[in-house]
């Protein structure tokens, strides 16, 4: 239990300071076109040249593979331990509501994941479906597969509207793995639960808004 | 005020449960909760029939026997309250109050809304303990304790063993329970020399008497009559690590 | 018989060394071949089980609730003495010692109550040891405090919970023997009675209280350690499922039963409210440190507490003990609020309540001071009755606790009857006519830790020469036979009122008679209701339900069948003793200003009742006082 339960905060942990690295990334999409076009796909080259990257980007796919068959075990004896379900049922007046679904905010965010992955990795990476082109300084054009992708509405608010439950996980999440790995200043706990508040939300806005930027450009 | 139950029959572990109604009158504001159940009682006994069986002993908050869930809250509506400590003042003439038994596959029913918690002893049978015969103690000021040290352990030793923790967990976890235990005794002087033991085989007989792995939610420590805090679970887990490393 | 006390040789304090000197030994290999019965598993008997389990006995200890860790030892708040004068004030073995027997009015042994103030110490070693968070200042050392009856302060606690860390010490080291597979715990067992065999405890028969099933266990010797039995006033500071029917049993098979009538009522629980009220929550003594005691003086007046003026207020206990005032001992200021209470000047919806004040003390210290001191006092009286003492005062009531009363055990903690041992609140040894608070924990504690694990090899060292009788033994037969044949009966009688029904009349007429105070007139009078109760009892009462499976009302039925015969005994004893001293006060033995008057000449014994078919043989320990004077207790 303390195994698995270990796996699933350190790999969270790891995928947590993933996402700001992303969402920095994501923050040159804001920048005016020809700037941005060609400092992300500069960033996005190098990405994909850098060992260390290839290497980060195997333990990331790794980390989301253990997290989600982790929580598939867990959720899946922690039923057992409780098969019986009350009649009536307020425990949602103890503790919030995302704590207490975090497998089904989970599954929307792996949904989201596939999707992601479908739209951008299967086309850069594998090169399925329209091939991408190359940009003025010869690197391969991701900001246009970005950008057009987020010229169609029910991509903006399909991936605006998936921050929701990321950040509702996420909340919980980041506080939950110190707790998990051992944490337990009371004070720093306190100060931990503020700083996983500001962190969701950043994520979630962070990564909500910007499609919306791009579509409104 | 006139109150109906809907209560919880199970006649044996195997048999199957259902919720059955029952209207009571004459019930005071001042009735704590188990004693409007005495009172439903005493009304069935007057028309024949089986008593509800339902736990208690102290009444007054301490021994941890009772234990019901109601309403959908362990122990009822008020935080940190047994309820033997909840009184019909609480509810209105006329209400429905929902009465269950604390639900967890490692507490079985055993008859209405009578559980078996022997899991929390034979957890505390694997090491909730300190190994000293009686006889052996050394001279009670010849050991230090301070202030602070002595607080916190007594923070956690507080529990009364209820097992709301296990019933209102959404996984039936018994971590608050446990690292109670756990840090009572790992906190102290005393407690060190079985330290890593301790938490290795009470852990692991928690997990062997199929309780669920705790989630965090912080539901548990809402309703723990004895308030205590769910950074002892994190306390319990810190203690698991180093005694995976060092022990 | 003859009543023999097994005092040791020896100067007062050389009496407990001597005896362990000269008591005889078994080898550990030997150890292994006895088996002995705990019944009860608060801190007595989990305390004697796991020592006697360390030592190598085998041990099967049985509790009527769902785990060891609920005996109603959890229950004491305050604290528990011991001798350690870690304070620096004055105190020692003697005097503590000293403050007991005086605070028992002198009705107790010299040597067993000098024993308990001397283990006293070894016993706080012992607790911290166990992982007991006593309270300690910031240089680490254990902190003390006073508690009522003495000047010096060596009362030991953690939080208002000392009762519950001790239990969970004592359990943790039981658990620790079942683990090592010495002890076999049976919970949710009760003993419905003992077995003799050759006039020697060799046995119990208990029923599962979950299948019903009736299980016969035999051992070579039989401890006793199942608390006590104010629960026969029904409303009580007591658990609900405490009970005197292990004792009663045994009393019956032919141990005798020293002082039944002495019963410590606590001057301040919370009061009735109502008839369905199963059980009176103890407040701790120490708020008397800073409430004021008072009634309003016009018997009519139905104003709020707050709104009646200083001048029509009666604070009886400054009125009528200037020195001691609001701090007046337990069964003086509980008699006291009886005596306002009956002459009609009571508070509160019935009538049955004295107020405890403390609008003076907040005046003088403010809120915070007496937030600081009894935060959890008050907030525990707020859950209970809705109301907030910071602005009301709290209304309060004298209530059952404590039985001094139990079983005649001699220094070894032997009963009348060979290897039967009582232990803990269930005998009559350390505590005469009165308890002092803080205490009884030790006592608990002391007996089955310290005491009984070195007396009991006395007698089991003969045990081992002899036969280990089985279950399979005619006597068990012939005792289960006549266990089950009772329960029978009980569910045959399908008569039309409910167990608590006769249980709240029960309780009336004990409280009514055989209380605070009691009179000749009165308990005749008590005795003939009691025989009346008795006879309707197994007239009328309705038991629903089969005694095949878990039945609460068949618990409470046949604890209540035992309660009305002990009830009797009670009033018996209370009725002999033409004396008022400790609890016991009979008011034809008072001054003219309402103080008891003890009666040295006549009544310096414990009296020792043996069971004979329905009726009480009266036997007399003499108690001789050879270090201590008996003095009157004047507290003025």
């Amino acid at each position: 239990m303390f195994f698995k339960k270990s796996i699933m905060a350190g790999t969270g942990l790891f995928l947590s300071i993933f996402l700001i690295v992303h969402l920095s990334a994501n923050c040159l999409l804001l920048l005016p076109e020809s700037m941005a076009r060609e400092l992300y796909n500069a960033y996005s080259t190098i990405l994909r040249e850098s060992i260390v990257i290839t290497i980060v980007a195997y333990l990331l796919y790794l980390s989301i593979i253990l997290h989600v068959v982790y929580a598939a075990i867990v959720t899946y004896k922690n039923y057992k331990a409780s098969p019986d379900r009350y009649m009536m049922n307020h425990t949602n007046e103890t503790s919030s509501w995302s704590s207490q679904n975090m497998g089904l905010l989970g599954v929307f965010i792996l949904l989201f994941i596939v999707i992601h992955m479908a739209n951008f990795w299967a086309r850069i990476k594998l090169g399925l479906g329209d091939g991408v082109g190359f940009d003025a300084a010869g690197n391969l054009d991701v900001y246009e597969v970005t950008y057009s992708l987020f010229q169609n509405i029910y991509f903006v608010v399909f991936y605006s509207i998936m921050m929701i439950p990321l950040g509702l996980h996420l909340n919980h999440a980041l506080k939950s793995a110190f707790k998990t790995l051992g944490f337990y200043h009371k004070k720093g706990l306190r100060v931990l639960a503020k700083i996983s508040l500001v962190y969701a939300v950043v994520i979630a806005v962070g990564f909500g808004i910007i499609p919306l930027i791009v579509y409104l450009k | 005020m006139k109150v109906t139950f809907k209560i919880w029959r199970q006649d044996s572990p195997k048999s199957k449960g259902v919720l059955k109604s029952y209207e009571t009158d004459g019930i005071s504001e001042d009735m704590s909760f188990l004693e409007a159940l005495d009172h439903l009682n005493e009304i069935l006994v007057a028309k024949n029939e089986k008593v509800v069986a339902f736990e208690y002993d102290c009444r007054e908050g301490i021994c941890g026997q009772c234990g019901l869930f109601i309403n959908g809250r362990a122990h009822g509506p008020h935080e940190h309250t047994t309820a033997c400590q909840l009184h019909m003042r609480s509810f209105k003439d006329g209400d429905t109050i929902v009465v269950e038994p604390w639900r967890a596959a490692a507490f079985p029913i055993i008859k209405d809304l009578v559980v078996d918690r022997s899991a929390f002893d034979r957890i505390i049978e694997k090491g909730g303990y300190i190994s000293a015969k009686t006889g052996t103690a050394p001279e009670a000021n010849a050991m230090l304790i301070p202030k602070e040290i002595a607080d916190a352990s007594m923070d956690v030793a507080a529990c009364i063993g209820c097992g709301a923790c296990v019933a209102t967990c959404k996984n039936a976890s018994a971590a608050l329970f446990t690292s109670a235990k756990i840090n009572h005794l790992n906190k102290l002087p005393q407690g060190k020399p079985e330290q890593h033991r301790r938490v290795l085989d009470m852990t692991a007989q928690m997990e062997a008497e199929g309780f669920g792995s705790c989630t965090l939610t912080g539901a548990c420590e809402v309703e723990c009559p004895a308030g205590i805090s769910i950074a002892s679970i994190a306390e319990m887990n810190n203690r698991y690590v180093r005694a995976k490393l060092l022990g | 018989m003859k009543l023999d006390s097994k005092i040791p040789e020896g100067r007062l304090e050389d009496k407990w060394s001597n005896y362990q000197l000269k008591s005889r030994l078994i080898n550990p290999a030997n150890k292994k071949k006895l088996n002995v019965i705990v019944v009860g598993a608060g801190l007595a008997g989990s305390g004697a089980a796991a020592t006697l389990a360390e030592l190598g006995y085998d041990v099967q200890c049985f509790c009527y609730q769902d785990s060891a860790r609920r005996a109603h030892s959890v229950a004491a708040q305050g604290g528990m003495n011991a001798a350690k004068n870690y304070q620096h004030d004055g105190d020692s073995v003697f005097r503590m010692f000293y403050d007991a027997l005086k605070g028992g009015d002198f009705r107790s042994r010299e040597a067993n109550t000098y024993r308990l103030a001397e283990l006293s110490a070894p016993l706080i070693d012992h607790y911290v040891q166990q992982g007991v968070p006593f309270a300690r200042e910031y240089g680490g050392v254990l902190i003390n405090r006073s508690f009522g009856g003495v000047q010096v302060e060596r009362t030991f606690y953690a939080r208002g919970q000392t009762g519950q860390q001790l239990v969970l010490a004592a359990y943790s080291q039981l658990y620790k023997m079942v683990r090592a597979k010495k002890v076999k715990m049976m919970v949710r067992h009760e003993m419905l009675d003992l077995v003799l065999i050759d006039g020697k405890a060799k046995g119990i028969i208990a029923r599962d209280l979950v299948t019903g099933q009736i299980k016969r266990f035999a051992a070579d010797a039989v401890v006793l350690a199942t608390g006590g039995y104010s629960r026969v006033f029904r409303l009580s500071t007591l658990a609900i499922g405490c009970n005197g029917s292990a004792i009663w049993k045994a009393h019956k098979r032919g141990a005798y039963f020293a002082a039944p009538s002495f019963t410590q009522i606590h001057p301040t629980a919370l009061p009735q409210t109502s008839d369905s009220q199963s059980k009176l929550t103890l407040m701790s003594e120490s708020l008397r440190n800073d409430g004021r005691i008072w009634v309003p003086k016009d018997k009519n007046d139905t104003r709020n507490g707050n709104d009646i003026p200083e001048e029509e207020r009666d604070y009886y206990l400054e009125r009528r003990y200037p020195s001691f005032g609001n701090l007046a001992p337990r069964d003086i200021s509980s008699r006291a609020a009886k005596e306002r209470i009956d002459a009609g000047h009571g508070v509160g919806n019935l009538k049955n309540a004295v107020y405890l004040d403390f609008k003076h003390a907040i005046e003088r210290f403010g809120r915070d001071v007496i937030e600081d001191r009894y935060g959890n006092l008050f907030s525990m009286y707020k859950k209970i009755t809705g109301i907030d003492a910071y602005k009301e005062p709290m209304k309060i009531s004298p209530a059952a606790h404590f039985s001094m009363g139990g079983l005649w055990v001699d220094y070894e903690l032997m009963t009348t009857i060979p290897g039967l041992y009582a232990i803990g609140e269930c005998n009559y040894a350390d505590h005469g006519a009165n308890r002092l608070g803080a205490n009884s924990l030790l006592q608990a504690s002391i007996d089955g830790y310290f005491i009984l694990p070195n007396t009991i090899n006395n007698y089991l060292e003969d045990a081992l020469k002899q036969d280990h009788p089985g279950v399979d033994h005619p006597e068990f037969d012939k005792v289960e036979k006549e266990v089950k044949s009772q329960i029978e009966k009980i569910m045959a009688v399908k008569g039309s009122r409910t167990v608590d029904d006769f249980h709240r009349e029960l309780g009336k007429v004990m409280w009514q008679e055989c209380a605070m105070s009691r009179n000749k007139q009165g308990l005749e009078r008590a005795i003939v209701q009691i025989k009346q109760i008795h006879a309707e009892f197994w007239k009328e009462v309705r038991v629903t339900g089969t005694d095949n499976e878990m039945n609460s009302e068949l618990e409470k039925a046949l604890r209540l069948a035992d309660f009305i015969e002990l009830s009797l005994l009670m009033c018996t004893d209370a009725l002999q003793r033409d004396e008022s001293c400790g609890a016991h006060f009979r008011e034809e033995y008072q001054t003219e200003e309402g103080e008891a008057v003890r009666n040295d000449e006549d009544f310096a014994y414990v009296s020792a009742w043996e069971y004979n078919a329905g009726d009480f043989i009266l036997h007399k320990e003499k108690l001789e006082f050879e270090y201590v004077q008996p003095s009157v207790r004047s507290y003025k």
